[in-house]
């Protein structure tokens, strides 16, 4: 029990075999009091969310709301280690996110013909894809977009490391192949198990991140909208995001997409409230790159998989339509430049500043907490942190008006992990080596998650890039959703191979090299 | 039946990459044009000055190297492409056009161009990448439009001073007519309750069409064509049931040769690099310029999985069930290549539609790019065969009360 | 006066006798992660709860 940081052996927290870690951890007084009050804030929008009878209701209809349990426990994991600053970044962070998927449960289930079936709430609600941009809903001021795979399979596997694997089971017991990515797989599989709550005027599916995306909605939108009765539009952005001669077929999408809505829901497009929330995702944009503008100097405050989390919620799912973000962007930003000029860190010791490239395993979104831990590995950014960063147009004039139709569609182009994972070699591979030499870093973690194509078809070209350049490539198999393929023991053996056998080093804290946390949420 | 004269000759050109008409074509001055995917429209690459190659790797062994590269993640036919390009065996080829139809085919491209594996010694050599509609409607046909004029035809004038006007255009619509017209000639004789053509046959000629230049294949085709017609087929049929073969990237001969060997005729082929819809004719009309006329009979016709809008979701199993009541097939075998995403999804929706809404017995298989003689794969066919009659005899026994 | 104030004081010694009840039991609960470990005995009824749902399972 120490109030220092990296006094603690945090590998001690955990039991063999347990779901749940001994206790939480003592972070001196005023920190631990703090912790100690988010905790008790996160149980209130809790208490507040089992309130309402429906929502009991559907903790009993949807197996993947047994997940929310684990709620505190992801807060937890990621607060690992944490102090001061870092700390209170963190939990606004994780708390606002908290916030926001409570919210859109709650207006999953009361729109929901199973559950609360308000009709008259259902008219208003826009399902969109888990993973989507959500840019085509910045000028609808009084309607809800809810995304229903985010809380099914999304948020879930972050909570609970095995929530996906019964809809993963269900989709190949249907007959899909085991290899394609578990994302989508899980996503259908909620759909054939009869498992997705049932609402909405219209749906707004994209090809999101890859072609198991793409092939995926066509499962749901078959059940959404030949028996449900709830039309879908589908919007392709093009793959070649960079290319000046697909941007105009991008921005048609955008039209129809709106076009549809307007027809679906009787609402009209409001180019006022539009360029309230451009403004809110210009904010949060010159956030984000002055926290990774941080990240260059040796004292980075903003960085690992909150930051991930974050810019996901922030970035795409809410895409300056929730004024709350706003707030947290610049809470973080006053807690960051406070911890900078103090020069802090968030752990005892750094020895490597390392890119995180690639795409994520969801199971063990924690892991960099871990790398930071054990290795002293600082994860600087991440490949999802490093999106868009176009300013978009913020005044409401008849050019901008048409601008801001090619900002939409550059953002939905430009989504979470399609913007590297696509649009050709240049994004992916090229961009990589310039990022490392921006933030100075000596090392690469490749997140290689084994069923994204896109991702895998380059492995052999970083592997022969980071030998010419003498930079130390890390590479981490996993399978995204599915920790019964390389388990969280499994990525961290990854590391630690090569952390003994090529650095040579010991680890900062042994504690946390090997956890049998296979059980554990 | 007796053979075809031609079978062997077709056969030959199936066994390597760079085969004899197309060096005779580069020979005669022409360009060579390499491609991968369904969705780049043939005529357009098949410009006068110009041929188009679809690139296969025949007699594929050791995949290592781009197994390498790409990891074993991958789908065979990507690695095999990459490999036999490592490996030199793409060095014919004066261009390659690629869509982005998949991710892997997407990769597979690009790693020959980081690795500089094709265009030795060719200065005018280029890769180009091209974006392809997702959906059949107008927006994704102006797309088509503006990437087939940005990615083939710009860069085959520039690079290589071919006319890409429309009469250009129309002359090779006309071309690739000529050979669809046969293709499909052809393929009307599986339609019979004694076919004159196996379905092997017919892969081989159908493949040899994609795989060499059009223009010197025609005379082959219309010989062959003649040959059908007085072929006198066997007088029992010896096969045990009907199939139609569909799915993902299908050109080994050998998968086609152990569906029928298994006792399956393959009556109809609904894959990539088939004949449905690959060889339907291009229709031209004078009212409209022919690039966008072209564009758009590929972008509607298109039965690539990729296409993500509800009517060619619909629109794919109807094409396939409507096939196969033309085509008098008695099941449906579903295939993919492992690893393919776009086919694993549509495989599942494909094989439980067609078996729950249309009625046909279904078989859903996955295969690598070179079958060989895989055991497993027989004893499979073998016994959807099997269940395929004891179905009929079931219903025989229905109707005779 | 007095009384008021002695209500007073002793309605305030009540509340703080309370807020402390409160504070020791939830800081109980949040340190040694009682929560959790309540949330973890009840998951596995809840899973075989989902097992017993009729569902229209299909594509």
């Amino acid at each position: 029990m120490a109030k220092e940081i990296g006094k603690d052996r945090l590998g001690d927290f955990y039991k063999d075999g347990g779901k749940v870690r001994k206790r939480r951890e003592w972070r001196g007084v005023e920190d631990t009091l703090y912790d100690y009050s988010r905790w008790l804030t996160i149980m209130m929008t809790l208490g507040k969310f089992v309130m309402k009878p429906r929502n009991v209701k559907a903790m009993f209809r949807y197996r993947w709301m047994a997940n929310y349990l684990a709620v505190p426990m992801m807060v937890d994991r990621h607060t690992q280690g944490l102090r001061g600053e870092y700390l209170r970044i963190c939990h606004t962070e994780q708390d606002l996110i908290i916030n926001d998927v409570a919210q859109l449960l709650d207006s999953l289930f009361r729109g929901d013909r199973r559950i609360g079936n308000d009709t008259e709430f259902s008219k208003k609600v826009v399902l969109v894809d888990e993973n989507e941009m959500t840019a085509v809903m910045m000028g609808f001021p009084t309607l809800k977009s809810l995304s229903r795979e985010t809380p099914s399979t999304y948020v879930s596997v972050l909570l609970n490391q095995h929530a996906a694997e019964h809809y993963i089971d269900v989709a190949q017991e249907f007959g899909l192949a085991g290899d394609v990515c578990p994302m989508p797989e899980a996503e259908a599989g909620v759909s054939i198990d009869d498992d997705a709550p049932v609402l909405g005027a219209c749906a707004i599916q994209c090809n999101t991140t890859c072609d198991g995306s793409l092939l995926g909605n066509g499962v749901i939108s078959r059940r959404l909208e030949l028996e449900d009765g709830i039309p879908v539009f589908q919007l392709a952005a093009p793959l070649r995001h960079r290319e000046e001669d697909v941007q105009d077929y991008a921005a048609q999408e955008i039209r129809n997409a709106i076009a549809f809505i307007e027809k679906h829901t009787g609402e009209k497009w409001d180019w006022e409230h539009y360029f309230e929330c451009a403004k809110r995702v210009n904010y949060a944009t010159k956030c984000r790159q002055e926290w990774l503008e941080m990240n260059r100097t040796p004292y980075p405050q903003v960085f690992g998989s909150n930051l991930a989390l974050y810019t996901e919620t922030n970035y795409m799912a809410i895409c300056g339509r929730i004024p709350a973000f706003e707030e947290a962007d610049r809470k973080i930003s006053k807690l960051a430049q406070q911890a900078y000029a103090k020069k802090k860190m968030a752990a005892k010791e750094y020895r490597h500043r390392a890119i995180i490239w690639g795409v994520q395993s969801h199971y063990y979104m924690d892991f960099l907490v871990w790398l930071l831990n054990c290795w002293g590995i600082v994860p600087l950014t991440d490949m999802l942190s490093l999106v868009s960063t176009r300013v978009l147009a913020e005044e409401d004039t008849p050019e901008n008006r048409e601008t801001a139709i090619y900002d939409m569609a550059w953002l939905t182009e430009n989504m979470i992990m399609r913007n590297r994972t696509h649009g050709g070699y240049k994004v992916l591979l090229n961009e990589l080596w310039e990022f490392t030499q921006q933030f100075n870093a000596d090392m690469v973690i490749l997140w290689e998650h084994m069923s994204c194509k896109a991702l895998t078809g380059m492995h052999g070209m970083f592997e022969d890039r980071a030998r010419e350049l003498g930079i130390h490539l890390v590479w981490v198999s996993h399978d995204l959703f599915d920790p019964r393929i390389i388990s969280r023991q499994g990525v961290h053996d990854q590391i630690n191979n090569y952390m003994r056998t090529v650095m040579r080093e010991e680890p900062i804290d042994p504690s946390l090299e090997v956890l049998h946390d296979e059980e554990s949420w | 039946m007796k053979d075809l004269k031609h079978l062997i000759y077709f056969e030959n050109l199936l066994l390597e990459a760079n085969n004899e008409l197309i060096r005779q074509a580069q020979k005669d001055g022409k360009v060579c044009v390499a491609y991968t995917c369904e969705n780049t429209p043939e005529p357009l690459l098949n410009l006068p000055g110009a041929f188009s190659a679809r690139l296969r790797a025949p007699r594929t062994g050791s995949m290592e190297v781009a197994t390498y590269y790409l990891t074993s993640f991958l789908c065979e036919y990507s690695r095999a492409l990459l490999e036999r390009a490592i490996e030199g065996g793409y060095n014919f080829a004066d261009c390659i056009i690629t869509p982005d139809g998949c991710s892997m085919m997407n990769r597979c491209i690009e790693n020959m161009e980081l690795l500089k594996a094709m265009g030795k010694d060719k200065p005018n050599f280029f890769y180009e990448y091209m974006e392809i509609p997702m959906k059949g409607d107008d927006n994704g046909l102006n797309l088509y439009v503006v990437q087939c004029r940005n990615h083939i035809l710009k860069p085959l004038a520039e690079h290589y001073g071919i006319d890409t006007s429309d009469a250009a255009i129309r002359q090779a619509v006309a071309e690739h007519n000529r050979v669809c017209e046969l293709i499909r000639a052809i393929g009307e004789f599986r339609k019979g309750e004694h076919p004159a053509i196996t379905g092997y046959e017919f892969h081989v000629i159908t493949l040899a069409t994609y795989a060499c230049p059009k223009y010197l294949l025609i005379d082959k085709l219309e010989e062959t064509l003649e040959e059908l017609k007085t072929r006198e087929p066997d007088k029992v049929f010896p096969y045990r049931a009907r199939v139609e073969v569909v799915g993902s990237e299908v050109d080994d001969l050998d998968f086609i040769k152990l569906v029928e060997d298994s006792g399956a005729y393959v009556c109809a082929d609904r894959f990539c690099y088939g004949s449905l819809p690959g060889r339907d004719p291009i229709a031209l009309t004078d009212d409209e310029d022919a690039l966008t006329q072209v564009c758009r009979q590929y972008m509607l016709r298109g039965e690539c999985p990729r296409y993500m809008d509800m009517p060619k979701m619909v629109g794919r199993r109807e094409y396939v069930a409507k096939v196969a009541e033309e085509y008098g097939a008695d099941g449906v075998i579903y295939e993919q290549m492992k690893f393919c995403d776009p086919w694993a999804y549509e495989k599942m929706l494909g094989s439980h539609i067609l078996r729950e809404e249309f009625g046909y017995p279904v078989l859903a298989v996955d295969r690598p790019y070179s079958i060989a003689t895989s055991g497993q794969m027989r004893t499979r066919v073998q016994a959807f065969v099997e269940s395929m009659e004891i179905k009929k005899i079931q219903k025989e026994g229905v109707a005779n009360g | 006066m007095n009384k008021v104030l002695k209500f007073a004081l002793k309605l305030l010694g009540k509340l703080l006798l309370v807020a402390l009840g409160f504070f020791v039991v939830t800081f109980t609960v949040y340190f040694f992660n009682l929560d959790m470990k309540l949330t973890a005995a009840i998951e596995p009824f809840l899973l075989k709860h989902y097992d017993r749902i009729e569902r229209d399972t299909h594509l």
